[in-house]
Protein backbone atom coordinates (compact mmCIF):
# COMPACT_ATOMS: atom_id res chain seq x y z
CA UNK A 1 0.00 0.00 0.00
CA UNK A 2 1.66 3.53 -0.74
CA UNK A 3 1.88 6.21 2.17
CA UNK A 4 0.58 9.51 1.40
CA UNK A 5 3.34 12.03 0.39
CA UNK A 6 2.24 15.46 -0.76
CA UNK A 7 -1.14 16.48 1.35
CA UNK A 8 -2.70 19.86 0.87
CA UNK A 9 -4.27 21.04 4.05
CA UNK A 10 -7.37 23.33 3.38
CA UNK A 11 -5.18 25.40 1.12
CA UNK A 12 -6.48 28.68 0.14
CA UNK A 13 -4.87 31.37 -2.39
CA UNK A 14 -5.81 34.95 -3.48
CA UNK A 15 -4.19 37.34 -5.98
CA UNK A 16 -4.94 40.81 -4.22
CA UNK A 17 -8.66 40.38 -3.70
CA UNK A 18 -8.96 37.34 -6.21
CA UNK A 19 -9.68 33.98 -4.82
CA UNK A 20 -7.75 31.62 -7.15
CA UNK A 21 -8.02 28.82 -5.30
CA UNK A 22 -10.44 27.95 -2.10
CA UNK A 23 -10.30 25.13 0.45
CA UNK A 24 -8.51 22.56 -1.29
CA UNK A 25 -7.64 19.70 0.96
CA UNK A 26 -6.42 16.63 -0.76
CA UNK A 27 -3.38 13.91 -0.19
CA UNK A 28 -1.20 12.38 -3.00
CA UNK A 29 0.39 9.10 -2.50
CA UNK A 30 3.70 8.83 -3.32
CA UNK A 31 4.35 6.55 -6.69
CA UNK A 32 1.33 7.84 -8.07
CA UNK A 33 0.57 10.14 -10.93
CA UNK A 34 -1.58 12.40 -10.24
CA UNK A 35 -3.57 15.16 -13.35
CA UNK A 36 -5.33 18.21 -12.30
CA UNK A 37 -7.73 19.24 -14.77
CA UNK A 38 -10.21 22.15 -15.19
CA UNK A 39 -11.15 24.46 -17.65
CA UNK A 40 -8.34 27.44 -18.58
CA UNK A 41 -7.62 29.63 -15.52
CA UNK A 42 -9.27 27.60 -12.87
CA UNK A 43 -6.19 27.70 -10.35
CA UNK A 44 -4.79 24.49 -11.18
CA UNK A 45 -1.19 25.84 -11.88
CA UNK A 46 -1.36 27.71 -8.93
CA UNK A 47 -2.32 24.78 -7.10
CA UNK A 48 0.66 23.26 -8.45
CA UNK A 49 2.77 25.59 -7.94
CA UNK A 50 2.13 25.99 -4.35
CA UNK A 51 3.42 22.31 -4.26
CA UNK A 52 6.45 23.33 -5.64
CA UNK A 53 6.73 26.16 -2.76
CA UNK A 54 7.00 28.98 -6.04
CA UNK A 55 3.68 30.23 -4.28
CA UNK A 56 2.73 30.38 -0.82
CA UNK A 57 -0.79 29.50 -0.14
CA UNK A 58 -3.00 32.47 1.58
CA UNK A 59 -4.20 30.36 3.91
CA UNK A 60 -3.52 26.35 4.81
CA UNK A 61 -0.62 24.31 4.96
CA UNK A 62 0.74 21.81 1.84
CA UNK A 63 3.41 19.02 3.74
CA UNK A 64 5.46 17.15 1.72
CA UNK A 65 6.33 13.59 3.88
CA UNK A 66 4.75 15.84 6.86
CA UNK A 67 6.85 17.87 6.36
CA UNK A 68 4.99 22.06 6.04
CA UNK A 69 6.21 23.34 2.29
CA UNK A 70 7.87 26.66 2.66
CA UNK A 71 9.68 27.31 -0.50
CA UNK A 72 11.02 25.82 -3.58
CA UNK A 73 13.81 23.26 -3.30
CA UNK A 74 15.05 20.18 -4.87
CA UNK A 75 12.67 18.06 -3.90
CA UNK A 76 10.40 19.03 -6.15
CA UNK A 77 11.50 19.69 -9.55
CA UNK A 78 9.52 21.86 -11.86
CA UNK A 79 8.86 21.47 -15.80
CA UNK A 80 7.56 23.81 -18.28
CA UNK A 81 5.68 24.64 -21.23
CA UNK A 82 8.09 26.75 -22.55
CA UNK A 83 11.60 27.48 -21.76
CA UNK A 84 12.15 23.96 -20.09
CA UNK A 85 15.71 24.04 -20.95
CA UNK A 86 18.52 26.14 -20.57
CA UNK A 87 19.43 27.09 -24.30
CA UNK A 88 23.47 27.99 -23.12
CA UNK A 89 23.87 24.49 -22.29
CA UNK A 90 24.32 21.15 -23.86
CA UNK A 91 21.62 18.13 -23.72
CA UNK A 92 24.34 16.43 -21.28
CA UNK A 93 25.04 19.92 -19.75
CA UNK A 94 21.51 20.65 -19.20
CA UNK A 95 20.59 17.04 -17.91
CA UNK A 96 23.67 17.44 -14.74
CA UNK A 97 22.62 20.58 -14.27
CA UNK A 98 20.41 20.33 -10.90
CA UNK A 99 23.38 18.37 -9.56
CA UNK A 100 25.76 20.98 -8.99
CA UNK A 101 23.36 21.79 -6.27
CA UNK A 102 24.31 18.70 -4.38
CA UNK A 103 27.36 18.36 -2.49
CA UNK A 104 26.78 14.41 -2.01
CA UNK A 105 26.92 13.21 -4.92
CA UNK A 106 30.71 12.14 -6.97
CA UNK A 107 31.74 13.20 -9.98
CA UNK A 108 31.57 9.64 -11.00
CA UNK A 109 28.44 9.41 -10.04
CA UNK A 110 26.68 12.45 -12.05
CA UNK A 111 29.00 11.63 -15.18
CA UNK A 112 26.43 7.93 -14.52
CA UNK A 113 23.51 9.68 -13.98
CA UNK A 114 23.58 11.84 -17.00
CA UNK A 115 24.51 8.90 -19.14
CA UNK A 116 21.75 6.67 -17.61
CA UNK A 117 18.95 9.87 -18.26
CA UNK A 118 20.71 10.02 -21.54
CA UNK A 119 19.94 6.77 -22.66
CA UNK A 120 16.28 6.38 -20.76
CA UNK A 121 15.22 8.88 -22.96
CA UNK A 122 16.83 8.22 -26.14
CA UNK A 123 18.88 11.04 -26.49
CA UNK A 124 22.55 9.42 -26.25
CA UNK A 125 23.13 11.07 -29.88
CA UNK A 126 22.24 14.21 -29.13
CA UNK A 127 24.34 15.08 -25.63
CA UNK A 128 26.64 17.64 -26.95
CA UNK A 129 24.01 19.46 -28.94
CA UNK A 130 22.30 22.53 -27.86
CA UNK A 131 18.58 22.66 -27.54
CA UNK A 132 17.99 25.05 -30.35
CA UNK A 133 19.41 22.21 -32.39
CA UNK A 134 17.26 19.63 -31.23
CA UNK A 135 13.05 19.46 -31.52
CA UNK A 136 10.57 20.36 -29.11
CA UNK A 137 10.04 16.62 -27.86
CA UNK A 138 13.52 16.26 -27.33
CA UNK A 139 13.73 19.96 -25.09
CA UNK A 140 11.16 18.39 -23.01
CA UNK A 141 12.39 14.86 -22.55
CA UNK A 142 15.79 16.95 -21.52
CA UNK A 143 13.99 18.86 -18.76
CA UNK A 144 12.36 15.65 -18.09
CA UNK A 145 15.94 13.78 -17.60
CA UNK A 146 17.39 16.61 -15.63
CA UNK A 147 14.64 16.71 -12.89
CA UNK A 148 14.98 13.16 -12.61
CA UNK A 149 19.10 12.96 -12.68
CA UNK A 150 18.93 16.16 -9.98
CA UNK A 151 17.23 13.19 -7.78
CA UNK A 152 13.79 15.18 -7.42
CA UNK A 153 11.32 13.06 -5.31
CA UNK A 154 8.01 14.69 -7.41
CA UNK A 155 7.86 15.93 -10.66
CA UNK A 156 5.74 18.96 -10.83
CA UNK A 157 4.74 19.50 -14.78
CA UNK A 158 2.82 22.40 -15.71
CA UNK A 159 1.47 21.76 -19.45
CA UNK A 160 4.68 20.42 -20.61
CA UNK A 161 3.20 18.60 -23.45
CA UNK A 162 0.98 21.54 -24.62
CA UNK A 163 3.34 22.89 -27.38
CA UNK A 164 4.00 19.62 -29.14
CA UNK A 165 2.56 17.82 -32.43
CA UNK A 166 -0.09 15.36 -31.70
CA UNK A 167 1.99 12.59 -32.55
CA UNK A 168 4.64 13.50 -30.46
CA UNK A 169 2.76 14.18 -27.28
CA UNK A 170 1.41 10.96 -27.79
CA UNK A 171 4.94 9.41 -27.56
CA UNK A 172 5.69 11.31 -25.08
CA UNK A 173 2.75 10.38 -22.93
CA UNK A 174 3.34 6.60 -23.51
CA UNK A 175 7.17 7.55 -22.04
CA UNK A 176 6.45 9.56 -19.37
CA UNK A 177 3.58 6.42 -18.26
CA UNK A 178 6.86 4.22 -18.69
CA UNK A 179 9.26 6.28 -16.67
CA UNK A 180 7.09 7.30 -13.52
CA UNK A 181 6.64 3.06 -13.13
CA UNK A 182 10.53 2.39 -13.62
CA UNK A 183 11.90 5.46 -11.54
CA UNK A 184 9.00 5.42 -8.77
CA UNK A 185 8.48 9.01 -9.35
CA UNK A 186 5.50 10.74 -7.57
CA UNK A 187 4.13 13.02 -10.57
CA UNK A 188 1.28 16.13 -10.47
CA UNK A 189 0.47 16.99 -14.01
CA UNK A 190 -1.64 19.91 -15.28
CA UNK A 191 -3.40 20.19 -18.17
CA UNK A 192 -6.48 20.78 -19.59
CA UNK A 193 -6.19 18.06 -22.05
CA UNK A 194 -9.07 15.41 -21.10
CA UNK A 195 -7.52 12.82 -23.40
CA UNK A 196 -3.97 13.55 -21.87
CA UNK A 197 -5.70 13.67 -18.71
CA UNK A 198 -7.16 9.97 -18.74
CA UNK A 199 -4.65 8.40 -20.61
CA UNK A 200 -1.66 9.36 -17.80
CA UNK A 201 -2.92 9.38 -14.66
CA UNK A 202 -3.85 7.12 -11.61
CA UNK A 203 -6.00 9.77 -10.54
CA UNK A 204 -7.53 12.91 -11.74
CA UNK A 205 -8.22 15.82 -9.34
CA UNK A 206 -11.12 17.65 -11.42
CA UNK A 207 -11.32 21.31 -9.95
CA UNK A 208 -14.12 23.96 -11.11
CA UNK A 209 -14.01 26.79 -12.37
CA UNK A 210 -12.05 29.89 -10.52
CA UNK A 211 -12.01 29.69 -7.76
CA UNK A 212 -10.44 26.27 -8.11
CA UNK A 213 -11.87 23.38 -5.79
CA UNK A 214 -12.31 19.66 -6.21
CA UNK A 215 -15.52 18.92 -7.74
CA UNK A 216 -14.57 15.46 -8.18
CA UNK A 217 -11.53 12.80 -7.88
CA UNK A 218 -11.22 10.15 -10.50
CA UNK A 219 -9.56 7.11 -9.69
CA UNK A 220 -8.64 6.05 -13.41
CA UNK A 221 -5.64 3.59 -12.10
CA UNK A 222 -8.57 1.13 -10.95
CA UNK A 223 -10.08 1.55 -14.31
CA UNK A 224 -7.84 1.32 -16.39
CA UNK A 225 -4.88 -0.42 -14.77
CA UNK A 226 -1.19 0.79 -14.35
CA UNK A 227 0.12 -0.60 -17.71
CA UNK A 228 -1.21 2.18 -21.07
CA UNK A 229 -0.08 1.08 -24.10
CA UNK A 230 -1.07 3.66 -26.71
CA UNK A 231 -4.14 1.48 -28.17
CA UNK A 232 -5.36 1.78 -25.34
CA UNK A 233 -7.13 4.70 -26.54
CA UNK A 234 -9.37 2.82 -28.83
CA UNK A 235 -10.78 0.64 -26.18
CA UNK A 236 -14.55 1.25 -25.03
CA UNK A 237 -13.78 1.60 -21.58
CA UNK A 238 -10.58 4.38 -22.32
CA UNK A 239 -13.51 5.79 -24.58
CA UNK A 240 -16.15 5.60 -21.94
CA UNK A 241 -14.17 6.99 -19.25
CA UNK A 242 -12.95 10.23 -21.28
CA UNK A 243 -16.64 11.33 -22.08
CA UNK A 244 -17.93 11.24 -18.62
CA UNK A 245 -14.66 13.04 -17.68
CA UNK A 246 -14.95 15.45 -20.76
CA UNK A 247 -18.55 15.89 -19.67
CA UNK A 248 -17.58 16.94 -15.73
CA UNK A 249 -15.17 19.76 -17.99
CA UNK A 250 -18.04 21.03 -20.03
CA UNK A 251 -19.92 21.69 -17.27
CA UNK A 252 -17.33 23.11 -15.22
CA UNK A 253 -16.32 25.23 -18.35
CA UNK A 254 -20.03 26.32 -18.57
CA UNK A 255 -20.15 28.13 -15.38
CA UNK A 256 -16.77 29.87 -16.01
CA UNK A 257 -18.56 31.35 -18.96
CA UNK B 1 -4.60 16.70 -58.07
CA UNK B 2 -1.95 18.08 -54.89
CA UNK B 3 -0.13 21.09 -55.35
CA UNK B 4 3.23 20.06 -54.66
CA UNK B 5 5.42 22.36 -52.59
CA UNK B 6 7.38 23.94 -55.52
CA UNK B 7 3.88 25.05 -57.24
CA UNK B 8 2.69 27.21 -53.95
CA UNK B 9 2.99 30.94 -54.81
CA UNK B 10 5.15 31.68 -51.19
CA UNK B 11 7.72 28.49 -52.33
CA UNK B 12 8.28 29.58 -55.78
CA UNK B 13 11.95 29.74 -56.77
CA UNK B 14 12.64 33.80 -57.33
CA UNK B 15 16.15 33.82 -58.00
CA UNK B 16 18.13 36.25 -55.51
CA UNK B 17 16.48 39.39 -57.50
CA UNK B 18 13.18 37.94 -56.39
CA UNK B 19 14.17 37.14 -52.82
CA UNK B 20 15.16 40.73 -52.61
CA UNK B 21 12.16 42.28 -53.57
CA UNK B 22 9.89 40.05 -52.01
CA UNK B 23 8.47 41.12 -48.35
CA UNK B 24 10.22 39.67 -45.88
CA UNK B 25 12.17 38.04 -48.03
CA UNK B 26 16.06 36.93 -47.79
CA UNK B 27 19.05 36.72 -49.33
CA UNK B 28 22.26 35.30 -49.05
CA UNK B 29 25.20 37.36 -46.53
CA UNK B 30 27.04 38.10 -49.59
CA UNK B 31 24.67 39.63 -51.83
CA UNK B 32 23.98 42.12 -48.96
CA UNK B 33 27.25 43.14 -48.65
CA UNK B 34 27.48 43.60 -52.14
CA UNK B 35 24.25 45.95 -52.09
CA UNK B 36 25.62 47.87 -49.41
CA UNK B 37 28.85 48.46 -50.94
CA UNK B 38 27.34 49.33 -54.34
CA UNK B 39 24.87 51.81 -52.51
CA UNK B 40 27.63 53.22 -50.64
CA UNK B 41 29.54 53.75 -53.57
CA UNK B 42 26.34 55.37 -55.58
CA UNK B 43 25.98 58.13 -52.61
CA UNK B 44 29.53 58.68 -52.80
CA UNK B 45 29.62 58.63 -56.49
CA UNK B 46 26.73 61.46 -56.57
CA UNK B 47 28.72 63.22 -54.28
CA UNK B 48 31.62 63.66 -56.50
CA UNK B 49 29.73 64.31 -59.43
CA UNK B 50 27.83 67.15 -57.74
CA UNK B 51 31.04 68.75 -56.14
CA UNK B 52 33.00 68.50 -59.36
CA UNK B 53 30.04 70.13 -61.17
CA UNK B 54 30.28 73.36 -58.78
CA UNK B 55 26.35 72.27 -57.72
CA UNK B 56 28.08 72.47 -54.01
CA UNK B 57 30.56 75.03 -52.60
CA UNK B 58 33.81 73.39 -51.12
CA UNK B 59 33.85 74.88 -48.33
CA UNK B 60 30.31 73.52 -47.21
CA UNK B 61 30.75 69.74 -48.49
CA UNK B 62 34.08 69.07 -50.10
CA UNK B 63 34.01 66.24 -52.67
CA UNK B 64 35.18 62.55 -51.54
CA UNK B 65 38.18 62.92 -53.24
CA UNK B 66 39.70 65.65 -51.45
CA UNK B 67 38.20 64.60 -48.16
CA UNK B 68 40.35 61.16 -49.03
CA UNK B 69 43.42 63.30 -49.53
CA UNK B 70 43.05 65.49 -46.53
CA UNK B 71 42.15 61.62 -44.67
CA UNK B 72 45.88 60.21 -46.49
CA UNK B 73 47.84 63.82 -46.11
CA UNK B 74 46.50 63.54 -42.22
CA UNK B 75 47.08 59.75 -41.61
CA UNK B 76 50.72 60.06 -43.31
CA UNK B 77 51.92 63.69 -41.74
CA UNK B 78 49.85 64.88 -38.99
CA UNK B 79 49.37 62.38 -36.64
CA UNK B 80 45.67 61.57 -37.06
CA UNK B 81 46.25 57.32 -35.90
CA UNK B 82 47.85 58.92 -32.34
CA UNK B 83 45.15 61.21 -32.31
CA UNK B 84 42.39 58.15 -33.20
CA UNK B 85 44.71 56.06 -30.62
CA UNK B 86 44.08 58.58 -27.89
CA UNK B 87 40.67 59.04 -28.90
CA UNK B 88 39.99 55.42 -29.02
CA UNK B 89 41.85 55.30 -25.20
CA UNK B 90 39.46 57.57 -23.66
CA UNK B 91 36.75 56.15 -25.18
CA UNK B 92 37.06 52.41 -23.95
CA UNK B 93 38.00 53.79 -20.06
CA UNK B 94 34.69 55.91 -20.04
CA UNK B 95 32.98 52.84 -21.11
CA UNK B 96 34.63 50.34 -19.22
CA UNK B 97 34.19 52.08 -16.41
CA UNK B 98 30.22 52.99 -17.43
CA UNK B 99 30.28 49.04 -17.81
CA UNK B 100 31.84 47.87 -14.61
CA UNK B 101 28.99 49.79 -12.49
CA UNK B 102 26.02 49.97 -15.02
CA UNK B 103 25.93 45.94 -15.18
CA UNK B 104 26.02 45.36 -11.53
CA UNK B 105 24.00 48.47 -10.54
CA UNK B 106 20.96 46.95 -13.24
CA UNK B 107 21.23 43.50 -12.31
CA UNK B 108 20.26 44.51 -8.61
CA UNK B 109 17.77 47.37 -9.72
CA UNK B 110 15.70 44.83 -11.57
CA UNK B 111 16.51 41.69 -9.08
CA UNK B 112 15.54 43.78 -5.70
CA UNK B 113 12.74 46.39 -5.79
CA UNK B 114 13.92 48.32 -3.23
CA UNK B 115 17.13 49.33 -5.34
CA UNK B 116 15.10 49.63 -8.30
CA UNK B 117 12.76 51.97 -6.60
CA UNK B 118 15.13 53.72 -5.02
CA UNK B 119 17.46 54.69 -8.55
CA UNK B 120 15.43 54.49 -11.09
CA UNK B 121 13.50 57.66 -10.27
CA UNK B 122 16.74 59.17 -10.21
CA UNK B 123 18.24 57.57 -13.18
CA UNK B 124 15.59 58.39 -15.41
CA UNK B 125 16.13 62.38 -14.84
CA UNK B 126 19.92 62.19 -15.00
CA UNK B 127 19.39 60.31 -18.32
CA UNK B 128 17.33 62.92 -20.15
CA UNK B 129 19.81 65.98 -18.99
CA UNK B 130 21.88 66.94 -21.99
CA UNK B 131 25.52 65.80 -21.94
CA UNK B 132 26.62 69.35 -23.42
CA UNK B 133 24.16 71.34 -20.62
CA UNK B 134 26.52 69.50 -18.02
CA UNK B 135 30.19 70.70 -19.48
CA UNK B 136 30.57 73.78 -17.19
CA UNK B 137 29.96 71.47 -13.81
CA UNK B 138 31.90 69.01 -14.66
CA UNK B 139 35.08 71.64 -15.29
CA UNK B 140 33.94 72.89 -12.14
CA UNK B 141 34.30 69.53 -10.23
CA UNK B 142 37.24 67.92 -12.23
CA UNK B 143 39.24 70.98 -14.18
CA UNK B 144 39.82 70.56 -17.74
CA UNK B 145 42.51 67.54 -17.90
CA UNK B 146 41.78 64.10 -18.79
CA UNK B 147 38.89 63.44 -15.84
CA UNK B 148 36.67 65.99 -17.53
CA UNK B 149 36.50 64.40 -21.13
CA UNK B 150 36.99 60.63 -19.06
CA UNK B 151 33.65 61.82 -17.52
CA UNK B 152 32.03 63.43 -19.95
CA UNK B 153 31.93 60.24 -22.10
CA UNK B 154 30.79 58.08 -19.09
CA UNK B 155 28.14 60.26 -18.20
CA UNK B 156 26.78 59.97 -21.68
CA UNK B 157 26.94 56.36 -21.31
CA UNK B 158 26.04 55.09 -17.81
CA UNK B 159 22.90 56.27 -17.30
CA UNK B 160 21.86 54.50 -20.51
CA UNK B 161 23.49 51.81 -20.14
CA UNK B 162 22.12 50.57 -16.39
CA UNK B 163 18.61 50.95 -17.61
CA UNK B 164 19.00 48.76 -20.27
CA UNK B 165 20.99 46.04 -18.19
CA UNK B 166 18.07 45.63 -15.98
CA UNK B 167 16.12 45.88 -18.77
CA UNK B 168 17.89 42.77 -19.64
CA UNK B 169 17.90 41.17 -16.46
CA UNK B 170 14.09 41.67 -16.23
CA UNK B 171 13.82 39.76 -19.36
CA UNK B 172 14.90 36.48 -18.43
CA UNK B 173 12.49 34.27 -18.10
CA UNK B 174 10.74 33.41 -15.20
CA UNK B 175 10.60 30.31 -15.86
CA UNK B 176 14.49 29.89 -15.91
CA UNK B 177 15.00 30.73 -12.37
CA UNK B 178 12.08 28.61 -11.00
CA UNK B 179 13.46 25.78 -12.72
CA UNK B 180 16.93 26.74 -11.09
CA UNK B 181 15.24 27.32 -7.70
CA UNK B 182 13.20 23.70 -7.72
CA UNK B 183 16.38 21.93 -8.76
CA UNK B 184 18.27 23.09 -4.59
CA UNK B 185 19.40 26.64 -5.84
CA UNK B 186 20.31 29.57 -4.03
CA UNK B 187 19.71 33.08 -4.99
CA UNK B 188 23.25 34.12 -5.86
CA UNK B 189 23.94 30.94 -7.80
CA UNK B 190 20.44 31.29 -9.53
CA UNK B 191 22.41 34.82 -10.90
CA UNK B 192 25.36 33.12 -12.03
CA UNK B 193 24.26 29.57 -12.93
CA UNK B 194 21.32 31.26 -14.93
CA UNK B 195 20.40 34.96 -15.20
CA UNK B 196 23.70 36.12 -16.51
CA UNK B 197 23.77 33.23 -18.77
CA UNK B 198 20.07 33.60 -19.74
CA UNK B 199 20.96 38.02 -20.40
CA UNK B 200 24.33 37.55 -21.94
CA UNK B 201 23.17 37.64 -25.56
CA UNK B 202 21.70 40.89 -24.74
CA UNK B 203 23.91 42.04 -22.63
CA UNK B 204 26.56 42.13 -25.27
CA UNK B 205 24.29 43.26 -28.01
CA UNK B 206 23.34 46.70 -25.54
CA UNK B 207 27.04 47.25 -24.34
CA UNK B 208 27.85 47.35 -28.21
CA UNK B 209 25.20 49.71 -28.81
CA UNK B 210 26.45 51.87 -25.77
CA UNK B 211 29.84 51.52 -27.17
CA UNK B 212 28.45 53.17 -30.09
CA UNK B 213 26.99 56.12 -28.03
CA UNK B 214 29.83 57.03 -26.10
CA UNK B 215 31.68 57.97 -29.44
CA UNK B 216 29.14 60.28 -30.16
CA UNK B 217 29.97 62.45 -26.95
CA UNK B 218 33.86 62.08 -28.12
CA UNK B 219 33.49 65.59 -29.67
CA UNK B 220 31.92 67.54 -26.73
CA UNK B 221 34.65 65.94 -24.21
CA UNK B 222 37.36 66.73 -26.51
CA UNK B 223 36.66 70.45 -27.49
CA UNK B 224 37.01 70.97 -23.43
CA UNK B 225 41.08 72.66 -23.51
CA UNK B 226 41.37 69.22 -25.31
CA UNK B 227 45.01 69.48 -27.34
CA UNK B 228 44.69 66.08 -28.77
CA UNK B 229 42.33 63.52 -30.04
CA UNK B 230 40.01 63.02 -32.87
CA UNK B 231 37.57 65.45 -31.58
CA UNK B 232 40.40 67.92 -31.10
CA UNK B 233 41.51 67.60 -34.80
CA UNK B 234 37.87 68.23 -35.86
CA UNK B 235 37.51 70.71 -33.39
CA UNK B 236 40.67 72.39 -35.15
CA UNK B 237 39.84 72.03 -38.68
CA UNK B 238 36.24 74.04 -37.98
CA UNK B 239 38.38 76.75 -36.65
CA UNK B 240 40.04 77.64 -40.14
CA UNK B 241 37.09 76.44 -41.91
CA UNK B 242 39.30 73.31 -43.00
CA UNK B 243 35.87 70.89 -44.06
CA UNK B 244 37.58 68.27 -45.75
CA UNK B 245 39.86 67.87 -42.60
CA UNK B 246 36.74 68.25 -40.54
CA UNK B 247 35.00 65.40 -42.54
CA UNK B 248 38.45 63.71 -42.74
CA UNK B 249 38.04 63.53 -39.15
CA UNK B 250 34.61 62.61 -39.05
CA UNK B 251 34.91 59.44 -41.73
CA UNK B 252 37.86 58.21 -39.08
CA UNK B 253 35.84 58.30 -36.29
CA UNK B 254 32.56 56.05 -38.06
CA UNK B 255 35.93 53.79 -39.52
CA UNK B 256 36.78 53.18 -36.01
CA UNK B 257 33.72 53.13 -35.02
CA UNK B 258 32.50 50.40 -38.01
CA UNK B 259 35.55 48.11 -37.15
CA UNK B 260 34.45 47.72 -33.58
CA UNK B 261 31.23 47.32 -34.58
CA UNK B 262 31.82 44.43 -36.39
CA UNK B 263 34.80 42.85 -33.89
CA UNK B 264 32.16 42.63 -31.13
CA UNK B 265 29.43 41.19 -33.81
CA UNK B 266 32.24 38.49 -34.49
CA UNK B 267 32.58 38.32 -30.44
CA UNK B 268 28.81 37.98 -29.86
CA UNK B 269 28.63 35.09 -32.58
CA UNK B 270 31.51 33.29 -31.17
CA UNK B 271 30.51 33.91 -27.36
CA UNK B 272 27.35 32.79 -27.74
CA UNK B 273 27.99 30.15 -30.43
CA UNK B 274 24.11 27.91 -29.59
CA UNK B 275 21.59 30.43 -30.45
Amino acid sequence: MTSTFLSFDRVSKSFGTVPVVRETSLTIASKSLVVFLGPSGCGKTTLMRMAGGLDMPSSGTIRLEGIPVSGPGRRTGMVFQSYSSFPWLTVAENIAFGMRYRNDLSHDERVRRVTQYLKLMGLEDFASSYPSRISGGMRQRVAIARTLAAGSDVLLMDEPFGSLDALTREKLQVELRQIQVREEKTIVFVTHDVEEAVFLADRIIMLSARPAKIVSDIDVGSVLGGNRPLDIRESEVFFKLRNEVLHLVRREAGQAT
Amino acid sequence: MHKTADSLPLQRRRGVIGDLLTFRGRAPPFVEIVIGLLAAALLIGIWEIAARAGLIAPQFLPSPSRVVQALWRMLTAEGLLWHAGVSTLRVWIAFLLAAAMAIPIGILMSSYRIVGAALEPTIDFIRYLPVPALVPLSIIWFGVGENTKIFLLWLGTFFQLVLLVADDMRRVPQEYVEIAFTLGAKPRRVLTDVALRAMGPSLVDNLRITLGWCWTYLIIAEIVAADSGLGFVIWSARRYVKTPEVMAGVVAIGIIGLITDQLLRILHRRMFRYL
